[in-house]
Protein backbone atom coordinates (compact mmCIF):
# COMPACT_ATOMS: atom_id res chain seq x y z
CA UNK A 1 0.00 0.00 0.00
CA UNK A 2 1.44 3.66 -0.72
CA UNK A 3 1.47 6.40 1.59
CA UNK A 4 1.26 9.53 0.07
CA UNK A 5 0.19 13.22 0.64
CA UNK A 6 -2.57 14.11 -2.11
CA UNK A 7 -3.00 17.24 -3.03
CA UNK A 8 -4.69 19.17 -6.39
CA UNK A 9 -4.10 22.83 -7.11
CA UNK A 10 -6.30 24.85 -10.20
CA UNK A 11 -3.14 27.36 -10.74
CA UNK A 12 -0.01 26.60 -12.62
CA UNK A 13 2.10 29.30 -10.23
CA UNK A 14 0.58 27.20 -6.90
CA UNK A 15 1.63 24.09 -9.22
CA UNK A 16 5.33 25.34 -9.56
CA UNK A 17 5.61 26.35 -5.67
CA UNK A 18 4.63 23.37 -4.04
CA UNK A 19 7.22 21.43 -6.93
CA UNK A 20 9.93 23.38 -5.80
CA UNK A 21 9.12 22.43 -2.44
CA UNK A 22 8.54 18.92 -2.42
CA UNK A 23 11.25 18.53 -5.68
CA UNK A 24 11.98 14.38 -5.55
CA UNK A 25 9.93 13.83 -3.39
CA UNK A 26 6.21 14.43 -5.43
CA UNK A 27 4.98 13.04 -8.25
CA UNK A 28 2.48 14.65 -10.67
CA UNK A 29 -0.21 13.18 -11.51
CA UNK A 30 -2.34 14.31 -14.97
CA UNK A 31 -4.74 10.97 -16.31
CA UNK A 32 -2.86 8.31 -14.41
CA UNK A 33 -3.23 5.93 -16.91
CA UNK A 34 0.69 5.48 -16.41
CA UNK A 35 1.31 6.52 -13.30
CA UNK A 36 -1.48 4.62 -11.09
CA UNK A 37 -0.29 0.83 -12.42
CA UNK A 38 3.29 2.01 -11.09
CA UNK A 39 2.17 3.06 -8.07
CA UNK A 40 0.16 -0.52 -7.68
CA UNK A 41 3.21 -2.26 -8.69
CA UNK A 42 5.00 -0.64 -6.15
CA UNK A 43 7.79 0.86 -8.71
CA UNK A 44 7.58 4.59 -7.12
CA UNK A 45 6.96 5.46 -3.98
CA UNK A 46 6.35 9.37 -3.34
CA UNK A 47 5.76 11.17 -0.48
CA UNK A 48 3.21 13.64 -3.02
CA UNK A 49 1.11 13.61 -5.44
CA UNK A 50 0.16 16.91 -7.12
CA UNK A 51 -2.85 16.32 -9.23
CA UNK A 52 -2.57 18.94 -12.23
CA UNK A 53 -5.86 17.69 -13.88
CA UNK A 54 -7.91 20.59 -12.67
CA UNK A 55 -5.51 23.70 -13.80
CA UNK A 56 -7.61 24.86 -16.72
CA UNK A 57 -5.07 26.81 -18.34
CA UNK A 58 -3.16 23.51 -18.94
CA UNK A 59 -5.60 22.10 -20.74
CA UNK A 60 -7.04 22.40 -24.33
CA UNK A 61 -5.98 22.96 -27.83
CA UNK A 62 -5.33 26.93 -29.20
CA UNK A 63 -4.30 28.04 -33.11
CA UNK A 64 -2.02 30.87 -33.26
CA UNK A 65 -1.41 32.91 -36.04
CA UNK A 66 1.97 30.12 -37.12
CA UNK A 67 1.81 27.58 -34.88
CA UNK A 68 -0.72 25.48 -32.65
CA UNK A 69 -0.46 25.02 -28.81
CA UNK A 70 -1.90 22.10 -27.05
CA UNK A 71 -2.11 21.71 -23.24
CA UNK A 72 -0.70 19.27 -21.90
CA UNK A 73 -3.36 17.76 -19.93
CA UNK A 74 -5.49 17.57 -23.13
CA UNK A 75 -6.89 14.17 -23.65
CA UNK A 76 -6.35 11.90 -26.23
CA UNK A 77 -10.18 12.12 -26.93
CA UNK A 78 -9.91 15.51 -26.78
CA UNK A 79 -6.98 15.86 -29.38
CA UNK A 80 -9.12 13.50 -31.77
CA UNK A 81 -11.87 15.41 -31.83
CA UNK A 82 -9.93 18.30 -32.17
CA UNK A 83 -11.19 19.98 -35.97
CA UNK A 84 -7.82 22.49 -35.66
CA UNK A 85 -5.28 19.31 -35.02
CA UNK A 86 -6.55 17.12 -37.80
CA UNK A 87 -6.68 19.74 -40.12
CA UNK A 88 -3.26 20.65 -39.69
CA UNK A 89 -1.42 17.50 -38.42
CA UNK A 90 -3.34 14.03 -39.39
CA UNK A 91 -0.22 12.19 -38.32
CA UNK A 92 -1.03 13.40 -34.55
CA UNK A 93 -4.43 12.43 -34.71
CA UNK A 94 -3.89 8.85 -36.21
CA UNK A 95 -1.15 8.13 -33.62
CA UNK A 96 -3.85 9.54 -30.72
CA UNK A 97 -6.19 6.80 -31.83
CA UNK A 98 -3.62 4.16 -31.78
CA UNK A 99 -3.35 4.96 -28.12
CA UNK A 100 -4.97 1.96 -25.54
CA UNK A 101 -9.30 1.77 -25.77
CA UNK A 102 -11.70 4.46 -25.50
CA UNK A 103 -11.37 4.44 -21.33
CA UNK A 104 -7.64 4.94 -21.68
CA UNK A 105 -8.07 7.60 -24.42
CA UNK A 106 -10.32 9.36 -22.24
CA UNK A 107 -8.10 9.89 -19.24
CA UNK A 108 -4.51 9.49 -20.76
CA UNK A 109 -2.79 12.89 -21.63
CA UNK A 110 -0.71 13.90 -24.61
CA UNK A 111 0.89 15.47 -21.96
CA UNK A 112 1.66 12.42 -19.91
CA UNK A 113 2.39 10.57 -23.31
CA UNK A 114 5.67 12.69 -23.42
CA UNK A 115 6.24 13.05 -19.67
CA UNK A 116 6.73 9.22 -19.58
CA UNK A 117 9.08 9.13 -22.35
CA UNK A 118 8.09 5.68 -23.05
CA UNK A 119 10.22 4.00 -25.57
CA UNK A 120 6.54 2.81 -27.17
CA UNK A 121 4.99 5.81 -26.43
CA UNK A 122 2.34 6.71 -29.65
CA UNK A 123 2.20 10.21 -29.81
CA UNK A 124 6.23 10.76 -29.47
CA UNK A 125 7.15 9.63 -33.02
CA UNK A 126 4.75 12.01 -34.65
CA UNK A 127 5.05 15.04 -32.51
CA UNK A 128 8.76 14.31 -33.31
CA UNK A 129 8.03 14.25 -36.72
CA UNK A 130 6.62 17.79 -37.04
CA UNK A 131 9.51 18.84 -35.21
CA UNK A 132 7.61 20.02 -32.01
CA UNK A 133 8.81 21.85 -29.15
CA UNK A 134 7.65 21.67 -25.38
CA UNK A 135 7.98 24.34 -22.96
CA UNK A 136 8.68 23.88 -19.48
CA UNK A 137 8.09 25.60 -16.35
CA UNK A 138 9.75 26.12 -12.96
CA UNK A 139 9.28 28.40 -9.62
CA UNK A 140 13.47 28.78 -10.25
CA UNK A 141 13.77 29.53 -13.60
CA UNK A 142 10.88 30.47 -15.87
CA UNK A 143 9.79 29.24 -18.61
CA UNK A 144 12.52 27.65 -21.29
CA UNK A 145 11.05 25.77 -24.44
CA UNK A 146 13.33 22.74 -26.54
CA UNK A 147 12.73 20.49 -28.99
CA UNK A 148 10.85 17.70 -28.11
CA UNK A 149 13.99 15.92 -29.86
CA UNK A 150 16.04 17.05 -27.84
CA UNK A 151 14.07 16.40 -24.24
CA UNK A 152 13.98 12.83 -23.92
CA UNK A 153 17.58 11.19 -22.85
CA UNK A 154 16.71 7.46 -22.44
CA UNK A 155 13.97 5.34 -21.87
CA UNK A 156 11.40 6.61 -19.61
CA UNK A 157 13.89 9.24 -18.54
CA UNK A 158 12.89 13.13 -20.20
CA UNK A 159 14.41 15.88 -19.46
CA UNK A 160 12.21 17.21 -17.26
CA UNK A 161 13.55 18.42 -13.94
CA UNK A 162 11.49 17.48 -10.35
CA UNK A 163 10.39 20.96 -10.29
CA UNK A 164 9.31 21.67 -13.65
CA UNK A 165 6.20 21.02 -15.63
CA UNK A 166 5.57 20.57 -18.94
CA UNK A 167 3.11 23.90 -19.54
CA UNK A 168 2.69 23.51 -23.68
CA UNK A 169 3.91 21.65 -26.44
CA UNK A 170 3.71 23.75 -29.69
CA UNK A 171 3.76 22.94 -32.87
CA UNK A 172 4.46 25.06 -36.00
CA UNK A 173 2.18 24.68 -38.80
CA UNK A 174 3.50 23.24 -41.95
CA UNK A 175 4.30 25.23 -44.97
CA UNK A 176 2.91 24.40 -48.27
CA UNK A 177 2.00 21.09 -49.59
CA UNK A 178 2.74 18.22 -47.03
CA UNK A 179 1.84 14.52 -46.45
CA UNK A 180 1.76 13.47 -42.66
CA UNK A 181 1.00 9.59 -41.39
CA UNK A 182 1.54 7.55 -38.80
CA UNK A 183 0.98 3.68 -37.91
CA UNK A 184 1.08 1.34 -34.90
CA UNK A 185 1.67 -2.18 -35.24
CA UNK A 186 0.59 -3.90 -31.88
CA UNK A 187 -0.19 -7.58 -31.25
CA UNK A 188 -3.82 -6.02 -31.78
CA UNK A 189 -5.41 -2.98 -32.75
CA UNK A 190 -6.87 -1.83 -29.53
CA UNK A 191 -4.78 -1.38 -26.18
CA UNK A 192 -2.08 -3.39 -27.39
CA UNK A 193 1.46 -1.63 -26.70
CA UNK A 194 3.22 -0.28 -29.53
CA UNK A 195 5.67 -3.36 -31.18
CA UNK A 196 6.70 -0.56 -33.48
CA UNK A 197 5.38 2.84 -34.78
CA UNK A 198 6.23 4.71 -37.46
CA UNK A 199 5.42 8.91 -38.37
CA UNK A 200 6.24 10.74 -42.02
CA UNK A 201 5.98 14.21 -42.32
CA UNK A 202 6.94 15.27 -46.37
CA UNK A 203 6.90 18.34 -47.76
CA UNK A 204 6.31 18.68 -51.17
CA UNK A 205 6.70 21.20 -54.16
CA UNK A 206 4.37 21.80 -56.57
CA UNK A 207 5.33 18.62 -59.07
CA UNK A 208 5.33 16.48 -55.86
CA UNK A 209 9.23 16.60 -56.11
CA UNK A 210 10.24 15.99 -51.63
CA UNK A 211 11.56 19.69 -50.56
CA UNK A 212 11.88 17.96 -47.11
CA UNK A 213 11.12 14.47 -45.45
CA UNK A 214 10.66 13.57 -41.65
CA UNK A 215 10.61 9.68 -40.69
CA UNK A 216 10.67 9.03 -37.41
CA UNK A 217 10.15 5.10 -35.78
CA UNK A 218 8.97 4.58 -32.52
CA UNK A 219 9.60 1.29 -30.05
CA UNK A 220 12.34 0.42 -32.03
CA UNK A 221 15.53 2.93 -30.61
CA UNK A 222 16.00 3.90 -26.54
CA UNK A 223 14.28 6.24 -27.71
CA UNK A 224 12.52 7.23 -30.98
CA UNK A 225 14.09 10.17 -33.24
CA UNK A 226 14.46 10.97 -37.17
CA UNK A 227 16.40 8.92 -39.46
CA UNK A 228 18.02 11.66 -41.29
CA UNK A 229 19.73 9.17 -43.53
CA UNK A 230 16.77 7.29 -45.22
CA UNK A 231 15.33 11.41 -44.74
CA UNK A 232 18.57 12.64 -47.09
CA UNK A 233 17.56 10.21 -49.85
CA UNK A 234 14.38 11.37 -50.59
CA UNK A 235 15.61 15.60 -50.88
CA UNK A 236 14.67 16.59 -54.12
CA UNK A 237 13.35 13.30 -55.92
CA UNK A 238 10.31 13.22 -57.26
CA UNK A 239 6.99 10.57 -56.19
CA UNK A 240 8.56 7.79 -57.26
CA UNK A 241 8.98 3.72 -55.87
CA UNK A 242 12.60 3.67 -56.66
CA UNK A 243 13.44 6.57 -54.44
CA UNK A 244 10.92 4.95 -51.81
CA UNK A 245 12.76 1.76 -51.68
CA UNK A 246 16.22 3.58 -51.60
CA UNK A 247 14.86 5.54 -48.50
CA UNK A 248 13.57 2.25 -46.72
CA UNK A 249 16.63 0.92 -47.30
CA UNK A 250 18.47 3.83 -45.86
CA UNK A 251 16.30 3.22 -42.90
CA UNK A 252 17.04 -0.12 -41.80
CA UNK A 253 20.31 0.51 -42.33
CA UNK A 254 20.33 2.80 -40.29
CA UNK A 255 17.99 1.50 -37.24
CA UNK A 256 20.46 -1.55 -37.39
CA UNK A 257 23.80 0.87 -36.69
CA UNK A 258 22.17 2.32 -34.25
CA UNK A 259 20.47 0.11 -32.03
CA UNK A 260 22.19 -0.86 -28.82
CA UNK A 261 21.17 -4.19 -28.83
CA UNK A 262 20.44 -6.93 -31.59
CA UNK A 263 17.42 -6.39 -33.08
CA UNK A 264 14.95 -9.13 -33.04
CA UNK A 265 14.88 -10.53 -36.68
CA UNK A 266 11.79 -10.09 -37.72
CA UNK A 267 11.80 -5.70 -36.22
CA UNK A 268 13.67 -4.69 -39.32
CA UNK A 269 11.76 -6.06 -42.49
CA UNK A 270 8.33 -5.35 -40.35
CA UNK A 271 10.05 -1.93 -40.51
CA UNK A 272 11.03 -1.77 -43.74
CA UNK A 273 7.12 -2.22 -45.08
CA UNK A 274 5.65 -0.55 -42.74
CA UNK A 275 8.13 2.72 -44.27
CA UNK A 276 7.43 1.43 -47.41
CA UNK A 277 3.41 1.88 -46.52
CA UNK A 278 3.66 4.81 -45.34
CA UNK A 279 5.63 6.67 -47.87
CA UNK A 280 3.72 5.10 -50.42
CA UNK A 281 0.55 6.28 -49.41
CA UNK A 282 1.98 10.10 -48.50
CA UNK A 283 3.75 9.97 -52.37
CA UNK A 284 1.53 7.38 -54.27
CA UNK A 285 -1.75 8.18 -53.47
CA UNK A 286 -3.11 8.72 -57.06
CA UNK A 287 -1.64 6.27 -58.46
CA UNK A 288 -3.55 3.75 -56.23
CA UNK B 1 -3.21 3.85 7.33
CA UNK B 2 -2.93 7.66 6.58
CA UNK B 3 -5.27 10.58 7.52
CA UNK B 4 -8.42 10.35 5.58
CA UNK B 5 -9.64 13.18 3.02
CA UNK B 6 -13.08 13.65 2.14
CA UNK B 7 -14.14 12.74 -1.42
CA UNK B 8 -17.35 14.35 -2.60
CA UNK B 9 -18.99 13.19 -5.69
CA UNK B 10 -21.79 12.71 -7.80
CA UNK B 11 -22.79 9.01 -8.23
CA UNK B 12 -25.69 7.86 -10.03
CA UNK B 13 -27.08 11.25 -9.71
CA UNK B 14 -26.67 11.43 -5.50
CA UNK B 15 -24.58 13.49 -4.29
CA UNK B 16 -21.80 11.42 -1.55
CA UNK B 17 -19.31 12.27 0.79
CA UNK B 18 -16.78 9.65 1.83
CA UNK B 19 -13.46 9.74 3.56
CA UNK B 20 -10.91 8.09 1.50
CA UNK B 21 -7.33 7.08 1.79
CA UNK B 22 -5.68 9.06 -0.92
CA UNK B 23 -3.92 5.84 -2.09
CA UNK B 24 -7.63 4.43 -2.99
CA UNK B 25 -8.60 4.41 -6.41
CA UNK B 26 -12.21 4.87 -7.66
CA UNK B 27 -13.10 1.57 -8.01
CA UNK B 28 -12.24 1.01 -4.75
CA UNK B 29 -14.56 3.44 -3.19
CA UNK B 30 -17.27 2.62 -5.51
CA UNK B 31 -16.89 -0.89 -4.23
CA UNK B 32 -15.96 -1.19 -0.93
CA UNK B 33 -17.13 2.52 0.55
CA UNK B 34 -20.28 2.67 -1.59
CA UNK B 35 -21.27 -0.89 -2.29
CA UNK B 36 -21.59 -0.70 -5.50
CA UNK B 37 -20.08 -4.03 -6.34
CA UNK B 38 -21.90 -3.84 -9.90
CA UNK B 39 -18.54 -2.68 -11.48
CA UNK B 40 -15.66 -5.76 -11.02
CA UNK B 41 -12.09 -5.25 -10.32
CA UNK B 42 -10.22 -7.22 -13.13
CA UNK B 43 -6.37 -6.19 -14.17
CA UNK B 44 -6.24 -3.42 -11.86
CA UNK B 45 -3.97 -1.23 -14.77
CA UNK B 46 -6.48 -0.24 -17.65
CA UNK B 47 -6.44 -3.51 -20.03
CA UNK B 48 -9.27 -5.29 -19.69
CA UNK B 49 -12.07 -2.84 -18.81
CA UNK B 50 -14.27 -4.77 -16.39
CA UNK B 51 -14.20 -1.12 -14.09
CA UNK B 52 -15.42 0.83 -16.54
CA UNK B 53 -17.96 3.73 -15.31
CA UNK B 54 -18.73 7.57 -16.64
CA UNK B 55 -17.12 10.29 -15.25
CA UNK B 56 -18.52 13.34 -16.41
CA UNK B 57 -20.12 11.99 -19.43
CA UNK B 58 -16.60 10.07 -20.88
CA UNK B 59 -16.01 6.11 -20.22
CA UNK B 60 -13.06 5.15 -17.76
CA UNK B 61 -11.52 2.87 -16.01
CA UNK B 62 -12.10 3.15 -12.33
CA UNK B 63 -8.98 1.17 -11.53
CA UNK B 64 -7.12 4.23 -13.18
CA UNK B 65 -8.84 6.93 -11.35
CA UNK B 66 -7.27 8.04 -8.16
CA UNK B 67 -10.36 8.86 -5.61
CA UNK B 68 -9.24 11.78 -4.85
CA UNK B 69 -9.06 12.93 -8.57
CA UNK B 70 -13.19 12.10 -8.83
CA UNK B 71 -13.80 15.05 -6.28
CA UNK B 72 -16.87 17.21 -7.89
CA UNK B 73 -17.32 15.17 -10.52
CA UNK B 74 -20.21 12.43 -11.47
CA UNK B 75 -19.79 9.37 -11.57
CA UNK B 76 -22.65 6.73 -13.57
CA UNK B 77 -22.12 2.94 -12.59
CA UNK B 78 -23.67 -0.06 -13.61
CA UNK B 79 -26.44 0.28 -10.95
CA UNK B 80 -27.59 3.43 -12.38
CA UNK B 81 -28.76 1.86 -15.94
CA UNK B 82 -31.60 -0.18 -14.56
CA UNK B 83 -33.33 -2.14 -11.62
CA UNK B 84 -34.02 -5.53 -12.06
CA UNK B 85 -37.58 -4.31 -12.17
CA UNK B 86 -36.98 -2.01 -14.62
CA UNK B 87 -34.10 -2.62 -16.71
CA UNK B 88 -32.11 -0.33 -18.94
CA UNK B 89 -33.21 -1.58 -22.87
CA UNK B 90 -29.53 -2.32 -23.40
CA UNK B 91 -30.09 -4.81 -20.65
CA UNK B 92 -33.01 -6.01 -21.64
CA UNK B 93 -31.38 -6.60 -25.26
CA UNK B 94 -28.57 -8.44 -23.64
CA UNK B 95 -30.37 -10.71 -21.97
CA UNK B 96 -32.35 -11.13 -25.24
CA UNK B 97 -29.18 -11.90 -27.40
CA UNK B 98 -28.02 -14.07 -24.96
CA UNK B 99 -24.79 -11.29 -25.08
CA UNK B 100 -23.77 -12.49 -21.25
CA UNK B 101 -22.02 -15.85 -20.42
CA UNK B 102 -20.04 -15.84 -17.46
CA UNK B 103 -21.15 -12.19 -16.71
CA UNK B 104 -17.76 -10.74 -15.36
CA UNK B 105 -17.71 -8.39 -18.51
CA UNK B 106 -20.90 -7.49 -18.73
CA UNK B 107 -21.27 -4.26 -16.52
CA UNK B 108 -18.19 -3.15 -18.25
CA UNK B 109 -19.60 -3.64 -21.58
CA UNK B 110 -22.59 -2.00 -21.03
CA UNK B 111 -20.90 0.68 -19.98
CA UNK B 112 -18.84 1.00 -22.91
CA UNK B 113 -21.78 0.37 -25.05
CA UNK B 114 -24.16 3.53 -23.25
CA UNK B 115 -21.07 5.98 -23.60
CA UNK B 116 -21.03 4.83 -27.67
CA UNK B 117 -24.86 5.13 -28.05
CA UNK B 118 -24.92 8.52 -26.24
CA UNK B 119 -21.93 9.86 -28.95
CA UNK B 120 -23.30 7.52 -31.80
CA UNK B 121 -26.84 6.84 -31.56
CA UNK B 122 -26.72 4.46 -34.89
CA UNK B 123 -23.19 2.87 -35.26
CA UNK B 124 -21.96 0.73 -37.67
CA UNK B 125 -20.92 -2.97 -36.07
CA UNK B 126 -17.17 -1.15 -36.61
CA UNK B 127 -18.16 1.13 -34.40
CA UNK B 128 -19.69 -1.06 -31.86
CA UNK B 129 -16.38 -3.30 -32.88
CA UNK B 130 -14.43 -0.06 -31.47
CA UNK B 131 -16.47 1.38 -28.88
CA UNK B 132 -15.89 -1.83 -27.09
CA UNK B 133 -12.77 -2.55 -27.98
CA UNK B 134 -11.25 -1.79 -24.21
CA UNK B 135 -13.21 -4.07 -22.66
CA UNK B 136 -12.03 -8.06 -22.80
CA UNK B 137 -14.97 -10.92 -22.97
CA UNK B 138 -12.54 -13.94 -22.01
CA UNK B 139 -15.62 -15.97 -22.78
CA UNK B 140 -15.23 -14.77 -25.80
CA UNK B 141 -18.88 -13.61 -26.31
CA UNK B 142 -18.05 -10.59 -28.38
CA UNK B 143 -20.47 -11.76 -31.40
CA UNK B 144 -23.75 -11.65 -29.29
CA UNK B 145 -22.40 -8.67 -27.17
CA UNK B 146 -22.32 -6.73 -30.71
CA UNK B 147 -25.68 -7.89 -31.47
CA UNK B 148 -27.01 -7.15 -28.58
CA UNK B 149 -26.18 -3.53 -28.97
CA UNK B 150 -26.98 -3.66 -33.00
CA UNK B 151 -30.22 -4.45 -32.02
CA UNK B 152 -31.45 -1.46 -30.20
CA UNK B 153 -29.54 1.41 -32.15
CA UNK B 154 -31.24 0.14 -35.47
Amino acid sequence: MQHYQFDSTRSVEEALRYLSEKGERCRVIAGGTDLIPKLRLDDIHPEFILNILEIEELRGIREEENSITIGPTTTFTEVIESKILSHHFPCLIQAAVSVGGTQIRNRGTIGGNIANASPAADVLPAILALGGDIELRSKASGARTLPLAKAIEGPYRPLIRSDEILTRIIIRKLEGKTRTAFEKLGHRNAMARAQMNLSVVLRLDKEDKILEGRIVPGAILPVARRMKDAEKVLLGKPPEASFIEASVEALADEVSQESEVRLPEYKVPVLKNLARRLLKQCLLKRFE
Amino acid sequence: MQPRAVLRMKVNGKAVEVAVDPAWTLLRVLREELGLTGTKQGCGQGDCGVCTVMMNDRAVNACLVLALQADAKEIETVEGLGTPERLHPLQASFIKNGAVQCGFCTPGMLMSAVALLRKSPHPSSEEIKKGISGNLCRCTGYAKIIRAIQDISK
